[in-house]
């Protein structure tokens, strides 16, 4: 009892005595390093993918040090696990951000952690960067989203499954959350714009993994293509149980939004051959940038099996485009980022990327790829150049009606 | 006995000082920080008060936490600036719209089957009423059935396990009127008079501080009283118990109830502190989490509990904030686990009661007074579950 | 409908494969081990390493998990369940801390990542392992269409069921457990080296989760967190089938399989879980020691 109640008095004297340091001393020390923090899971369900992109951040931050760093300063990353669950992303953003005085933080991964941490965010006006392709509906002026929206991975997506393998009914299937379901909503507009038809619209248990009756409903539903956007380990199980009940990817492919190389490769590469994806990135982009990257992170993470996806390639450019943002605008602080990155092109080891000027979301190539027996991708169809990202597009926004821009939401435009 | 007592009041007495005495030395982070700590501490008063004291081992708390969390968070919500249609008299939770189906009225009453339910809570006291209400009506039909059936033991955890997860279940799946996963989040502060309780703010610190002093001494003067009296009975020997004649089910409804009661209110105070209600208050883990920390600070000591939950918290912040601990803090929290469940079976708290007795027969030079026996038969039993 | 039953087949003895371990382990010594789906873990990851240092199917792999994660039983068993005997509830929350070490120590490679070593098959990524090509894919019974993997994994239920059951009634040790699941103390006082039969006890059940492992990583993906919700499901089937009753356990995972999936059938697999917890508190408040038991923990 009395050791507890001293250890907090020395925790807070510390933490206090930190604070009270004028913060004119630190301004006479230019070269400080800049400190930024990764927050992501270290520990957890989620770790899996996200220890994995805490890794491509540091791997760029270590790049950027070698190079000179930022403004001359070197950049410092101060790590901490939000452990899978949003109630420790809360604590330790508000740590990073009140205690720490980051103004910039790479991290989380699901939509609930972002959710959990954003009020931090936006009432210290510090600035978020996140990298996962999420469901959209958001504008805030505190965070660059540098992953993929539905119009991105879906606007192309649809129509080419319907007219290209000449699909006709869709067997729409998610894991029991926000991000499939709106996926969901977005592509039963485009299935009947592209005069298509959809069978099913089922969802299963966020991490639930026995798939027999599903895979017997897609089996019975006479469906003839499925949209997959289940996310996480279920999306093995998924796969597996697809080809054990003698479903075949010829026949009745499944085309994902979700399922990237790190899934391919845990699930055994002959489960998915056939199928496809849409994404911005794949591993198999054939460019000498791709290549460096890919062997770049192998080195860095000392797994020579290690793969690359989407939101591993955003993990690590967004830390580039954030570099040229307080280049172009002198300023270690939120207002300085946002100001600065609005309109920052990169060329990122899959391609070109413009961070939007108007809704701090990415420009991005839309792709689809077919899985090969190999566990690699065939870009079977590509966009020739970057679209804009709409993060309202379910909603009615077009690039000609914005309802997101600089100035914020227009709340009017949402019917 | 008596002594006993008055040390135990002293120790409380102190513990209170040092909770309101504590924002004299925090930055705001750090107030914010306790603050959630102090709820979790509230926590462990409910575990102990079921467990420890009704022999009620319910790995359902955090059914009730959420239920508290959640009522306060709709009030919140309505209240917040991202909901739709705000300034008027009729607000739209955003995720509502994103949610609806297509060319659904974008009106509270009818956006969605079940967005009615939603109405009553533009009030924020309907909010801040029902966080209280609705533990408390579940608990109640719970208890009824679980404890006029004459369930205990681990049947009794099982059914509070199976009900929190089976309430998560749908509290996800009802996403166009929960928000599912996510969560309800952009929350408003809440609001007294032209009052608002900024998260970081000392305000907001000292609310949460004195619910907890308020419900530890009233847990505490609650274990006291004949009902108390009556209900360790009951956790000793239930047989012997009802053939005194006593009603034992009320006492264990009316424990259980109590228990469900202080688990809202923290649910509520979480809300406030953190700016978001999540399913995830609804997962296993966390509800067994609440019951570890009371075994570390004592499952039989009100205080202990509470102590043990906030200095849980402490060191695995610590811990987990120490550079090269951030991949392994999870397995040094498992060891602590593991080795106080071995050695100090009573957790912090009876060990620091041995060491108090020890010291008074010592110092009194008389053999240790019965407190100290009735400590002991109480555990041995408690152990038997 | 017979594939439907079929299905929920399949899926009792899934839930039966993990709950078999758990109704030796609580039915018999009174342990609720939350650890047991680290064993199911233990198991699956040891189907991977063979895969990769012995080259072994996943066939192979069944004896030599079991051996495995009945040795790391027996290790638990020795330094910390046998310390708490009689204390029901404390041997849920210390096997808690020791499931938090467990999945740890396979995240962290045992320590040796601090070191810059990396164990190939470990760390926290996700692994699979290979179905043999004998196994994949349907074949044909009766005019109705049969996924090969989950007949093999009823088959391999059904074979440890009956194991189980010999091992316990015709056995002298079989009559030793049962003798200290009726009363360990008049079994102790009738001669039982009561701590010996324990600690074989809980081995046995903790080789029985590493089969199940396996047969897991067949289907399902091998991370450290895949046993965490598992242990949960095999709980509910003990404690509804009745503590310390095999038979008991057998019948409330065909129990409750088949209503999950009938009802995923009907309506779909969020109702059919929630059916499900809904019919396991019904159980236990209409019979509260479970469809068969010897007698009340």
């Amino acid at each position: 009892m009395s050791f507890n109640r001293r250890d907090f008095l020395k925790t807070a004297a510390i933490t206090s005595a930190a604070i009270a340091s004028p913060s004119v001393i630190r301004q006479a020390f230019a070269a400080d390093p800049i400190k930024v923090g990764a927050l992501y899971s270290q520990t957890g369900g989620l770790s899996i993918v996200e220890k994995l992109l805490a890794s491509a951040v540091q791997m760029a931050v270590s790049e950027i040090n070698a190079a000179g760093g930022v403004l001359g300063r070197k950049v410092e990353v101060i790590v901490e696990d939000g452990a899978s669950d949003p109630k420790t992303f809360n604590e330790k953003a508000s740590k990073l951000v009140i205690q720490d005085r980051v103004a910039t933080v790479f991290g989380c991964h699901t939509s609930a952690s972002r959710k959990a941490v954003l009020p931090i965010f936006e009432r210290r006006n510090a600035m978020l960067v996140y990298q996962t392709h999420y469901e959209g509906f958001e504008c805030s002026r505190n965070v660059v989203y540098s992953g993929a929206v539905p119009n991105q991975q879906l606007g192309k997506y649809i129509p080419w499954i319907a007219k290209t393998l000449g699909k006709k009914k869709f067997f729409i299937v998610g894991s029991d959350y926000v991000y499939p379901r709106e996926m969901a909503k977005v592509s039963k507009k485009l299935i009947e714009a592209a005069g298509a038809q959809w069978t099913g619209d089922e969802y299963l248990e966020l991490g639930h993994s026995e798939w027999a009756s599903m895979v017997k409903k897609i089996k019975d539903s006479g469906a003839d293509v499925v949209l997959s956007n289940v996310v996480g380990d279920s999306i093995i199980a998924f796969y597996r149980e697809f080809k054990n009940q003698g479903l075949s990817q010829a026949t009745i492919p499944i085309c994902a939004t979700v399922t990237s190389e790190i899934e391919i490769a845990a699930m055994g590469p002959e489960y998915a051959a056939g199928s496809y994806t849409s994404f911005p990135y794949f591993m198999s982009i054939d460019t000498p940038a791709n290549k460096k990257f890919i062997d770049d992170f192998r080195k860095f993470t000392k797994d020579p099996k290690a793969v690359t996806y989407h939101s591993l390639e955003a993990a690590y450019f967004q830390v580039f485009l954030w570099k040229q943002a307080i280049e172009k605008s002198g300023q270690v602080t939120a207002d300085g980022i946002r100001d600065g990155i609005r309109g920052q092109t990169y060329d990122a080891p899959g391609g070109k990327v413009k961070i939007d000027a108007d809704n701090l979301h990415c420009w991005l190539t839309p792709r689809v790829g077919q899985w090969q027996p190999d566990g690699q991708s065939k870009v079977v169809d590509a966009w020739p150049e970057p679209i804009k990202p709409l993060a309202y597009s379910a909603y009615g926004e077009t690039e000609s009606d914005l309802f997101c821009t600089a100035k914020g939401l227009e709340t009017a435009k949402l019917k | 006995m008596a002594s006993r007592q008055r040390y135990d009041f002293l120790l409380y007495g102190i513990f209170v000082a040092a909770i309101l005495v504590a924002p004299l030395m925090l930055d705001e982070f750090w107030l914010n920080r306790i603050a959630k700590y102090l709820v979790f501490g509230m926590l462990g008063v409910a575990v102990a008060l079921s467990w420890g004291y009704a022999g009620i081992l319910n790995l359902g708390q955090g059914l009730f936490f959420g239920a508290g969390a959640y009522m306060l968070a709709m009030s919140l919500k309505l209240a917040s600036p991202t909901s739709l249609q705000q300034g008027s008299d009729k607000p739209v939770p955003d995720f509502m719209l994103w949610n609806a189906e297509p060319g659904a009225l974008t009106q509270l009453c009818c956006i969605n089957k079940g967005s009615f339910i939603w109405l009553p809570f533009q009030s924020q006291w309907f909010g801040v009423a029902m966080g209280i209400v609705l533990p408390v009506a579940i608990a109640t039909i719970t208890g009824m059935i679980v404890f006029r059936n004459r369930i205990s033991g681990v049947f009794v955890s099982i059914i509070t396990l199976a009900l929190v997860l089976l309430i998560r279940l749908l509290v996800i799946d009802a996403q166009p009127l929960t928000n599912g996963f996510n969560g309800l989040t952009d929350l408003a502060w809440l609001t007294i008079g032209a009052f608002q309780f900024d998260p970081y703010s000392r305000a907001t610190y000292y609310l949460v501080a004195i619910a907890l002093s308020l419900v530890l001494v009233g847990a505490r003067l609650l274990v006291s009283t004949r009902a108390g009296l009556i209900l360790q009975a009951t956790r000793d020997d239930e047989t012997r118990a009802r053939y005194l004649g006593l009603d034992v089910p009320s006492y264990q409804i009316f424990f259980f109830v109590v228990s469900a009661a202080i688990c809202g209110f923290a649910g509520m105070l979480y809300v406030m502190v953190s700016e978001f209600a999540s399913p995830t208050f609804m997962d296993l883990s966390f509800s067994i989490t609440m019951v570890v920390w009371a075994a570390v600070g004592g499952r039989s000591s009100i205080l202990g509990a509470c102590v043990g939950a906030i200095l849980i918290n402490m060191i695995e912040a610590k811990v987990s904030e120490t550079k090269a601990l951030v991949e392994v803090w999870k397995a040094v929290v498992g060891l602590i686990f593991v080795l106080v469940v071995l050695y100090l079976p009573r957790g912090l708290g009876g060990f620091a009661h041995d060491l108090l007795d020890r010291w008074r027969a010592r110092n009194a030079e008389v053999v240790p007074d019965e407190g100290l026996v009735v400590a002991e038969s109480r555990d041995a039993v408690a152990e038997r579950g | 409908m017979i594939d439907t039953m079929f299905i929920g087949l399949s899926l009792s003895s899934i839930l039966l494969l993990v709950a078999l371990g758990l109704a030796i382990t609580y039915g018999a010594m009174g342990v609720i081990n939350m650890a047991h789906g680290e064993m199911v873990m233990l198991g699956a990851y040891t189907a991977v390493l063979s895969r990769i240092w012995l080259d072994a199917n996943i066939v192979m792999a069944i004896p030599i998990a079991f051996v495995v994660t009945a040795i790391v039983g027996l290790v638990i068993e020795r330094v910390i369940v046998r310390r708490l005997y009689g204390r029901l509830l404390d041997t849920l929350l210390a096997t808690w801390g020791v499931a938090i070490l467990i999945q740890q120590a396979i995240r962290l490679e045992f320590g040796l990542s601090f070191f810059g070593i990396h164990v190939e098959g470990l760390g926290p990524g996700l692994q699979n392992v290979p179905v043999p090509a004998a196994l994949q894919g349907t074949f044909h019974l009766a005019g109705v269409e049969i996924n090969t993997y989950r007949a093999f994994i009823i088959v391999v239920t059904a074979a440890l069921a009956a194991v189980t059951w010999l091992l316990l009634q015709r056995t002298s040790i079989g009559m030793q457990v049962r003798a200290i699941i009726r009363n360990p103390k008049m079994a102790a006082a009738c001669g039982v080296d009561v701590a010996r039969v324990n600690a074989l006890t809980f081995a046995f059940g903790s080789g029985l989760a590493g089969i199940a492992g396996v047969m897991m990583s067949g289907f399902k993906t091998v991370f450290p967190d895949m046993g965490t919700p598992m242990v949960v499901d095999g709980f509910l089937v003990v404690v509804v089938g009745g503590v310390g009753s095999l038979l008991g356990s057998v019948l409330s995972a065909g129990l409750l399989g088949e209503i999950n999936s009938v009802v995923a059938a009907l309506k779909n697999d969020t109702i059919a879980r929630a059916v499900i917890f809904g019919v396991v508190i019904l159980i236990i408040v209409v019979k509260p020691k479970g469809l068969f038991s010897f007698r009340g923990r």
